[in-house]
């Protein structure tokens, strides 16, 4: 491959080919859009790992993320302080957990993020309830939700404690072939 | 203690192990990520004994970004420690695993309309998207067959055509090889149109029908090529190819029901976690999904309610909604009899009036198509009505009505080819008038396997210039006047939605009927690569411009599995077809390879003998008893020991899931018997 990008260090780029699913290639890709959602604020030279963070408001505005009902879950499941704030490292995790190649295992992970609005590690009937409403766009009506919730728990709980632990999630998940592909964000 | 098993049981959310790191859990409830923390104080030897993985197992990680890198500079420093040859070892996986990445990417690019297909997938979703990828698959395999009969066939016969020693000569009566299909006279141009639709004419006496090829064996001095002999191996591996790649395809779509035990997870909670598609694209697809999921929702409840309902039936009510549905039945089946009916006389009267010209004579040959398609397209509705009487729950309706439309497309070629034969085979007596001489009907077919090939050409052909015209005449306008006219009924109307069922019918149909011919017709599977390529862009087009997205959706009618077990089905028919016509009828004395033999299959033991002393005695061997017996007992026995192999992956699979069941309750009772304990201890203390 031609070495004539500036951007990143060739250690840099293969620390990163070795801790996502992307190649060297995706990963320059993937800093072009990075830098365009705010090219004022990303620098281009990345060799000295700058400390810079994209707020929120401006991650959800990319065409792969704007009409997805749980925009701002994905991006706080990535973020390490939990409001959303991308650095360029978060950027790149986010999407090669969505990619196409990263295991069921670790989708399975993040998925169970992506659901738990209240983050206490459990999925329960509210965070059950809002994932349908953002689902359905709130056309099903309160008694429909309630009835597929307590439906959605009864098909999934194992340990019989009315809300979903990680390993009933990851339970329900091995045994749907469907999840692989439709958990995939084509960037 | 006790506090130590209850820090571990709120704290218990993600997998505790992995290979080659040991991660310990972050117990504090401060932390609102909660990463299980890296243990870095893991000894420089149990890094290097798991050398070979690290650099793919570090993705698979779910740690923070900054994490993976750290550690991923760590083990960078740790290379060096390790011999030469580990790390000589550990250098090529790596390159490989770049290799095979690349690979990888090349073979995106390159693959047969993949940006297409994931335009496709975003916009419409996976039901859509397995049509286009089904139709691809069989373009595919329609391309390579037709390497094969080129290589085998073709190419050889055009290169020997005038050289070449007759296999056997003539022994017939003079009149079963009067065929003379050349027209004679002056041609009217628009003639030649015609003759292409209708494969007679100038078409009829080419490569394109078995009439053409000659019985002859070219010898050299150490190369001799048997052209009959070519024929038919290669007729009888194009089926057994064909076999091979659909079984292959379905058996990867069949491992993954295997993997996860067969049991489909519940519908609610498939819908609330794995419904939404994360890769759709664009506002209105979005609202669609939403509307889909919306409708996917309301009729699970609805079936829930009517299950209900139904078991809340008196004796009274059921038995009447019994005898209803056994009369509906009957009715179904008489509407589908009247459409065989109707095929059957169809064909009996387009055989009696050939040979009239022009647009009149065109249109006679081409009504067995007529019939079929107007048969395809008005029982289905009709049954339609009738399941609104029946009152099934919405999935068994939509099984159901596949289920007939299937059974009718299939069983209506089925009755085109009864009807051929019966007239070819004088009604399989071979001692009544027309067939007494050359056992087959020599007045009507000179060469009869030439008329069967122009059959199936001539429905190919048709099926394709239906669809054309079904594209321009109805989809276009349709979208046209509803787009410009706010009309009530127009939008009541509205666009024309992508029926996923019944276009996966139409194209196993069209191949159903390119096997059938393919014996008779050589270049039929090239026509239908052709027709199947322009077929993908019509359908593209008219997906694009005049579709909306199925809002009414079921996933059991868009698996690949289950389009590949129909197409299983269209394969048995043609089958049947091809083996019939290989062992029983007698050949056409007047044209094609196997002129003077009294079957096809018949020159397989006439090439046998010509064969050397030892071949014979080699081939004799494996025939016999001696060595088959032994090799259908080993071959049972290596098929059991499969199948208890699996019977005992799905055995484990269930026993591990119970196990998991039964933890997670050890687990509450467990959590219940401290609190009890702790609650015991508070008042004493």
């Amino acid at each position: 491959m031609g070495n004539k990008q500036t951007i990143f260090t060739d250690e840099q780029l293969d620390a990163y080919q070795d801790c996502t699913f992307f190649t060297r290639k995706e990963i320059l890709r993937l800093h072009g859009r990075y830098h365009e959602l705010a090219p004022h604020l990303v620098p281009m030279d990345y060799t000295n790992d700058p400390d810079c963070k994209l707020p929120l408001a401006l991650i959800v505005n990319m065409p792969e993320l704007k009409e997805n009902p749980f925009r701002s879950r994905i991006v706080e499941s990535f973020s390490e302080d939990g409001m959303g704030n991308l650095s360029f490292n978060e950027f790149v995790d986010m999407f090669s957990v969505l990619s196409e190649t990263a295991p069921r295992e670790l989708k399975a992970i993040y998925a169970f993020k992506i659901y738990d609005y209240n983050v206490d590690n459990y999925l329960c009937k509210e965070d059950l309830e809002k994932t349908l409403n953002k689902l359905t766009k709130e056309e099903l009506t309160p008694e429909e939700v309630e009835l597929v919730c307590e439906k959605t728990i009864e098909e999934a709980d194992l340990d019989g404690d009315n809300k979903l632990s990680y390993a009933d999630f990851e339970n329900m998940i091995t045994r749907a072939p469907d999840f692989l592909s439709t958990f995939h964000i084509r960037i | 203690m006790a506090s130590e098993l209850h820090s571990q049981h709120t704290g218990n959310s993600y997998p505790s192990d992995q290979q080659s790191l040991r991660l310990r859990q972050d117990s504090s409830p401060v932390s609102n990520q909660n990463y299980p923390q890296f243990n870095w104080s893991s000894s420089p030897a149990e890094d290097e004994v798991d050398n070979s993985g690290p650099p793919r197992d570090l993705r698979s990680i779910p740690l923070p970004m900054s994490l993976k890198r750290a550690v991923w500079q760590v083990q960078q420093m740790q290379v060096p420690v390790v011999s030469k040859v580990e790390s000589w070892k550990w250098k090529k996986t790596k390159s490989l695993h770049k290799l095979k990445d690349r690979t990888r990417g090349f073979l995106y690019f390159i693959t047969l309309w993949g940006k297409t297909l994931q335009k496709i997938g975003g916009n419409f979703g996976g039901g859509v998207q397995s049509y286009f990828l089904f139709l691809r698959f069989l373009v595919v395999l329609n391309f390579l067959s037709f390497l094969l009969l080129a290589g085998f066939v073709l190419i050889p016969s055009i290169v020997f055509r005038s050289v070449g020693t007759s296999l056997q000569n003539s022994t017939g009566p003079e009149e079963c090889m009067n065929y003379n299909p050349n027209p004679e006279g002056l041609v009217v141009f628009y003639h030649y149109f015609l003759d292409f639709l209708s494969g007679t004419g100038f078409m009829e006496y080419s490569y394109l029908f078995y009439g053409f090829y000659n019985n002859t064996i070219v010898e050299d001095r150490s190369f001799s090529y048997n052209i009959p002999l070519a024929y038919l191996f290669t007729a009888v591996f194009y089926f057994a190819f064909c076999l091979i790649c659909i079984i292959a395809r379905m058996g990867t779509a069949a491992r993954v029901a295997v993997a996860t035990g067969g049991s489909a997870v519940g519908n609610y909670s498939k819908i609330v976690f794995i419904g939404w598609d994360y890769g759709c694209l664009g506002d209105q697809a979005t609202k669609l999904k939403q509307k889909n999921l919306h409708y996917r929702l309301q009729v699970d409840l609805e079936e829930e309610r009517l299950r209900k309902q139904a078991a809340a039936l008196t004796l009274g009510a059921k038995i009447l909604l019994y005898s209803l549905r056994v009369f509906m039945f009957f009715v179904a089946l008489g509407l589908i009899f009247a459409a065989f009916y109707g095929i059957f006389e169809a064909t009996n009267f387009s055989q009696s009036r050939t040979g009239e010209e022009g647009i009149l004579g065109l249109i006679f040959e081409y009504l067995p198509s007529i019939v079929i398609t107007a048969g395809n397209f008005v029982v289905p509705m009709l049954c339609d009505q009738i399941a609104l009487v029946e009152r099934y729950s919405p999935s068994t309706t939509v099984i159901l009505a596949l289920l007939r439309a299937v059974f009718l497309r299939l069983v209506s070629l089925g009755v085109l080819l009864f009807t051929l034969w019966r007239q070819i085979t004088c009604e399989g007596d071979t001692n009544s008038q027309d067939c007494k001489q050359c056992q087959y009907n020599n007045k009507l077919y000179p060469c009869w396997e030439t008329r069967v090939g122009q059959e199936m050409y001539r429905l190919t052909l048709f099926d394709l210039l239906i669809t054309i015209a079904v594209l321009i005449l109805v989809e276009f306008p349709r979208r046209m006047v509803v787009d410009n006219s706010s009309n009530m009924l127009t939008q009541w109307v509205g666009r024309q939605e992508f029926v996923v069922p019944s276009n996966i019918l139409g194209l196993v149909y069209g191949q159903t009927v390119v096997w059938t011919g393919a014996l008779f017709c050589p270049l039929l599977p090239f026509i239908n690569t052709i027709k199947f390529v322009i077929l993908f862009y019509c359908k593209k087009i008219t997906l694009f411009y005049n579709c909306r997205p199925a809002l009414k959706t079921f996933r059991s009618t868009t698996s690949t599995f289950f389009f590949l077990v129909v197409l299983l089905f269209g394969w048995g028919l043609a089958l049947v077809v091809m083996i019939y016509s290989l062992a029983e009828i007698r050949p056409s004395m007047g044209c094609g390879p196997f002129r003077f033999f009294p079957s096809m299959w018949s020159i397989v033991p006439t090439s046998f003998y010509r064969l050397s002393q030892v071949t014979q005695e080699f081939l004799f061997f494996i025939g016999s008893q001696a060595f088959s017996i032994p090799l259908f007992t080993l071959s049972c026995v290596v098929m059991c020991y499969f199948i208890a192999l699996a019977s005992v992956y799905g055995n484990s699979v269930a026993l591990l899931r119970s196990q998991i069941k039964l933890e997670g309750r050890d687990k509450q009772f467990l959590v219940k018997q401290i609190e009890k304990l702790k609650q015991l201890e508070m008042p004493k203390q």
